[in-house]
């Protein structure tokens, strides 16, 4: 009763976007949980140091394909390396070009949405035409080309994947600006003789702020899973990198042999991709205006 | 509707020819020198010039550019570098494995991810919806690859059920298609919950609830048929991806698809089938994406006018 | 051809589970696809091994690399090996029908060695000066300059003879249209399945004694295994060391191993500082535990190198044993030689997964030592142009290099003269590290100007001994061939090389 009652008093009084945002959110325990587990594993690959009970690239000769045991929780790989300490270090790479990955192919996207929108005409026609060729041009391709003329690496992997994330981000900015274009406030903001640069910045830029989080959030997700294929095809870290899709593609070498050395790499991306994608889910359903 | 048929068939030419420049210029931006790749570990330098003379690598840059954009409105691709044969040979005979094994995928995951989207927008906010939502995405969160071999050892050494790979028979595209449908499920079950629930405020839905219709047919009739259509857009789009053809599921699975065969002719610097493959690549998805526009077109005469 | 209709007519067909193995039919997964059947314009081992199914050379070799007559009964070469003169078998006929006599041999190999043809193995004919055919079962084969392992040569697929009716017939397509004296025919070839088929006119009695062969494609590793386990293939090449374990003491497979002629090393650049220090060579020879490599990469399956070549090459001589592993004489080395701690360098390898691992593992090494090692896997492309863009050996970039080599003729000629004489540097061939040493630039061109076996073993014992002493590379290790067939297959063996013969394939019982 009294909750219900506080609930409607709030409602109608102004609440700030962060607020409001949060009043929705809060009820969607999947995605809470995911992001708390997100949050978890960033702490843990920050504090690898401190957390992991062996180097990362430390090799015993001796204890090789060693399964799981007290001594080493997820056993050991072909060198004897901890696989558990590897998975932490590695939750540091592989955290990084997903975020790095994203961060990049998303302002440059944005940049580009947004100049596209606001200014029209042939710039926009010419940009969006130079998105449908990216666009149009399969992805993983782009993505070898890349790492095979920067060579191999987790900076130029990045660079690989955020190429991916371009078009899309840009082909959303833009939409959102051509909307925010036309109401009152820009108009009005523009009549007033608001510079243009500031006009973007200021007034359309947090409008695409949303739309950007939520496809943000789940192609975090799947960078993780294009690192891994590059890792696959033998164009990802470079060794003796603990990338979660090195690891696993490494130890793929030894399937039906010592599982073990894919099957924790494995299920720490799987989680990981899961949480991202959850977790987008739930940030669409509370920041989509239409969906409320 | 003609104009704007042909005025849209029109814009897909400088995209096209945008991408053949891009291409080629891709191509040979590639480190490698192409004869000494193809010519092979142990070869001298006459077998390198003689390589390099087949090829037409001898020529300067524009002019080779030229004849393969002559040729190429032509439909002639010359030969691949690697094997020999002529490149429509080539890339036709890759070209149906994949294409099957995208209708295969396609057919098995639009229903499945347009069941459990519908289900979880019905159910929204239910444990249905979670437990659905929580499913998909499951699937589309696995390294396909690891997914590919774990199913191999599972249901090919283990059980016998399925073979491991190659393009034989029925039981040949269970674990392919299985795999590659998986993120096109995910992404249609995430659209098709998406766009239900915001049919499912509209007013003429509201209102015909509010008229008495039976909830089935709300669903059905009123929802879903709207709410599919932009899940259209989103077929074709998975459609056009997915023609790329897979270089993990078809590396996996051993098929003798479209995207084994980009990288094993990108890492031997296979020129001619590099870019025959990918000009293919950009002309299905501008040609489906065309398709889509005209779908829309038709049923929204609004697009037509601008 | 795959058909259009294939989902449908494979939907109605009531398929059994495993595809039915037809009575003597072998199918054999390969890592790799088979790019052409011609064998003068192949240089990968599938192909070849596709081809050898078809064709055939005057001389063969046998499983552990043996040469012997095959299309020849008998040679003769005169003193400073200009001039090999060879008798035919008689009684032959190509697959087509066509008889094989000397002129066969003439037309095949004057259009193989034909500049204007551009295939890809001119290099090996490049010798040749003329062929006669002083009579129907004789060649007389003339050189430009001497060429002491000619007839090792003439045992490379590159020169086994097609039928001149198929050059004539198809000429530049003949990498689709083999034909020649071998025991099977091409039967059909889409995509990366090949399949051939008994040649009934083949001339050795009581061979074939399968009905056909089909070659699969099959990339992944795991999927290879799983195939055979499965019972889809009956023989499997390469088996990755790491998984050979699960096929092991299985009562199913044989898995088979033996010494390979592949020699893995790391090229030092001795053009470059601190590389140009034969102390820091030692050093680095003695850091790295080749035992623990064997142990860690290879799974144990493969033997030391005590010499630049490896045990199974003609030519090899032994050194008296494996570089000792000495970390401590290392570093007392690098001291000596002005680094007390070491310095920081690059290794280049290919991508290849083995290579990824080997790279690792001399990191670790060199690391312990104070040698502290970037590695650098590079796709084959890019490889390519950092090693063969170079035009002056003073402008390379290349520090360390990881490779592995196997001499395609079975002859120390051939790994000699590419990899360690001033004959090889990039871009002619591959001598990565820039070694040269006049003695053994002497002994490997000394090697080449006769045919006296016993003169050319006693230049490349020489050789041999002075690269040891100059320790231009890290001598690594030379790994076993391995592969799996199931235990009533025989005949099907993988030469140490790693070329496929199949000659003598049957099931038992």
């Amino acid at each position: 009763m009294s909750a219900s009652l506080v609930d409607s008093q709030a409602s109608e009084s102004i609440r700030s976007p962060l607020a409001e945002f949060w009043r929705r959110f809060r009820h969607k325990y999947v995605a809470l949980g995911a992001g708390c587990l997100l949050l978890a594993l960033l702490v843990a690959a920050l504090a690898a140091p401190l957390i992991a009970p062996y180097g990362p690239a430390t090799p015993d000769y001796d204890a090789v394909l060693e399964g799981p045991s007290w001594v080493h929780w997820c056993g050991t790989d072909a060198f004897g390396r901890d696989v558990f300490s590897r998975i932490i270090w590695g939750g540091r790479i592989s955290l990084t070009i997903g975020f790095l990955s994203v961060a990049l192919g998303g302002a440059v996207g944005m940049l580009i949405g947004l100049i596209g929108g606001f200014v029209g005409g042939w710039i926009d026609g010419l940009l969006m035409r130079v998105m449908d060729v990216l666009l149009a041009f399969p992805g993983i391709v782009a993505a070898i080309a890349v790492v095979a003329i920067l060579g191999p690496g987790i900076d130029n992997v990045i660079y690989a994947i955020a190429v991916f994330s371009v078009p899309v981000f840009a082909r959303l900015a833009r939409g959102t600006t051509m909307v925010l274009k036309q109401t009152v406030y820009v108009q009005a903001a523009r009549s007033i003789g608001v510079r243009p640069i500031l006009l973007m910045l200021r007034h359309i830029l947090p409008g695409t702020m949303p739309s950007a989080i939520v496809y943000a959030s789940l192609r975090l997700g799947s960078s993780i899973l294009t690192a891994a294929s590059l890792s696959f095809i033998g164009l990802g870290a470079r060794p003796p990198s603990p990338e979660w899709g090195a690891m696993l593609a490494d130890g793929r070498d030894y399937l039906g042999v010592a599982d073990h050395i894919t099957l924790f790499p494995g299920i720490a991306i799987f989680i990981t991709v899961l949480a991202f994608n959850l977790l987008g889910d739930g940030l669409r359903d509370a920041l989509d205006q239409k969906l409320r | 509707m003609l104009t704007y048929l042909l005025k849209r068939l029109a814009s897909t030419i400088p995209v096209l020819v945008a991408v053949s420049i891009f291409v080629f210029g891709f191509v040979h931006a590639l480190p490698g020198d192409p004869a000494r790749l193809v010519a092979g570990p142990d070869a001298g330098p006459q077998d390198i010039a003689a390589v390099r003379a087949e090829m037409g690598l001898d020529l300067p840059l524009w002019e080779q550019y030229g004849l393969w954009l002559n040729n190429a409105v032509h439909l002639r691709f010359g030969k691949s570098i690697r094997t020999q044969e002529p490149v429509s040979t080539v890339v036709a005979q890759r070209f149906m494995p994949t294409l099957w094994l995208t209708l295969v995928s396609l057919a098995w995951s639009m229903t499945a991810g347009i069941a459990l989207g519908v289900l979880s927008g019905v159910r929204r906010g239910k444990w249905e919806d979670q437990a659905s939502m929580v499913a998909a995405i499951s699937g589309v969160s696995m390294p396909s690859f690891w997914l590919g071999l774990l199913l191999i050892s599972l249901f090919s050494v283990r059980l016998g059920w399925f073979p491991t790979g190659g393009y034989d028979s029925w039981r040949s595209f269970v674990m392919p298609a299985f795999v590659l449908g998986l993120g096109v499920a995910a992404v249609m079950a995430r659209f098709t919950r998406s766009a239900f629930i915001e049919v499912s405020a509209e007013d003429y839905v509201r209102t015909a609830r509010m008229k008495g219709a039976p909830e089935r047919r709300v669903i059905w009739h009123h929802t879903l048929r709207n709410a599919l259509i932009p899940v259209i857009t989103l077929t074709g789009l998975q459609f056009g991806f997915l023609l790329g053809g897979s270089i993990v599921v078809e590396t996996v699975f051993a098929w003798p698809g479209l995207g084994r065969l980009l990288v094993d002719s990108v890492s031997l610097r296979d020129y001619p089938v590099i870019q025959a493959e990918i000009m293919l690549f950009s002309t299905e998805f501008v040609l489906i994406n065309l398709v889509v526009d005209l779908l829309y077109a038709a049923v929204n005469p609004e697009i037509r006018l601008r | 051809m795959l058909k259009w209709t294939l989902p449908l007519a494979a939907l109605l067909a009531t398929a059994g589970l495993a595809p039915a193995q037809a009575a003597g039919n072998v199918t054999m997964a390969f890592d790799n696809n088979v790019l052409g059947l011609n064998p003068a314009n192949l240089n990968d081992n599938l192909s070849m091994s596709a081809s050898r199914t078809i064709m055939q050379g005057l001389f063969g070799f046998d499983k552990d690399m043996k040469l012997h007559p095959l299309l020849a009964e008998s040679y003769e070469a005169n003193d400073n090996a200009t001039v090999f003169t060879i008798h035919l078998r008689k009684g032959i006929t190509f697959s087509d029908g066509t008889p094989f006599n000397a002129a066969a041999v003439k037309t095949s190999f004057d259009f193989m060695r034909d500049p204007a043809n551009h295939l890809k193995r001119l290099s090996l004919y490049a010798p040749i000066d003329k062929i006669e055919t002083p009579d129907d079962s004789t060649v007389k084969i003339t050189l430009k300059q001497p060429f002491g392992p000619f007839i090792a040569n003439l045992a490379h697929i590159a020169f086994a003879v097609m039928s001149p009716k198929a050059i004539a017939e198809y000429g530049k397509d003949l990498d689709r249209h083999a034909v020649g004296t071998g025991p099977f025919m091409l039967d059909s070839w889409q995509t990366d399945t090949l399949k051939v088929v008994k040649n009934p006119h083949y001339w050795q009695p009581g061979l074939p004694k399968v009905d056909s062969l089909t070659i699969k494609s099959v990339p992944e590793d795991g999927t290879r295994i799983s195939m055979l386990q499965a019972g889809e293939a009956q023989f499997i090449f390469p088996v990755p060391p790491g998984m050979a374990q699960s096929l092991e003491h299985n009562a199913k497979f044989d898995l088979i191993h033996k010494p390979s002629i592949y020699a893995r090393y790391v090229a030092m650049n001795v053009l470059k500082k601190p590389f140009d220090d034969v102390r820091v060579r030692e050093a680095l020879n003695y850091a790295v535990n080749k035992d623990a490599l064997l142990k860690v990469v290879f799974n144990g399956y493969g033997q030391k190198l005590d010499s630049a070549l490896p045990s199974g090459l003609a030519g090899y001589s032994s050194q008296g044993g494996a570089w000792p592993y000495d970390p401590a004489k290392a570093k007392k080395l690098l001291a000596e030689a002005g680094y007390p701690n070491g310095f920081s360098t690059v290794l280049w390898g290919n991508s290849a997964s083995l290579t990824r691992k080997a790279m690792v593992f001399l990191q670790q090494q060199l690391g312990a030592v104070g040698v502290k090692v970037e590695v650098e896997p590079l796709e084959a492309g890019v490889m390519i142009s950092r090693i063969y863009g170079v035009q002056k050996p003073e402008e390379a970039q290349t520090q360390l290099y990881y490779g592995g080599w196997s001499a395609s003729t079975g002859d120390a000629d051939w790994e000699l003269r590419p990899l360690l004489s001033k004959m090889g540097f990039p871009p002619t061939l591959y001598n990565t590290g820039y070694y040269s040493n006049p003695k053994v630039d002497a002994d490997v061109q000394g090697a080449l100007e006769t045919a006296d076996a016993a003169k050319r073993a006693a230049f490349y014992k020489d050789a041999q001994a002075q690269i040891w002493k100059d320790a231009p590379w890290i001598f690594l290790v030379s790994e076993n061939i391995l592969y799996a067939r199931v235990k009533n297959l025989s005949g099907i063996d993988v030469m140490p090389d790693g070329q496929t013969l199949t000659l003598d394939a049957a099931f038992t019982k």
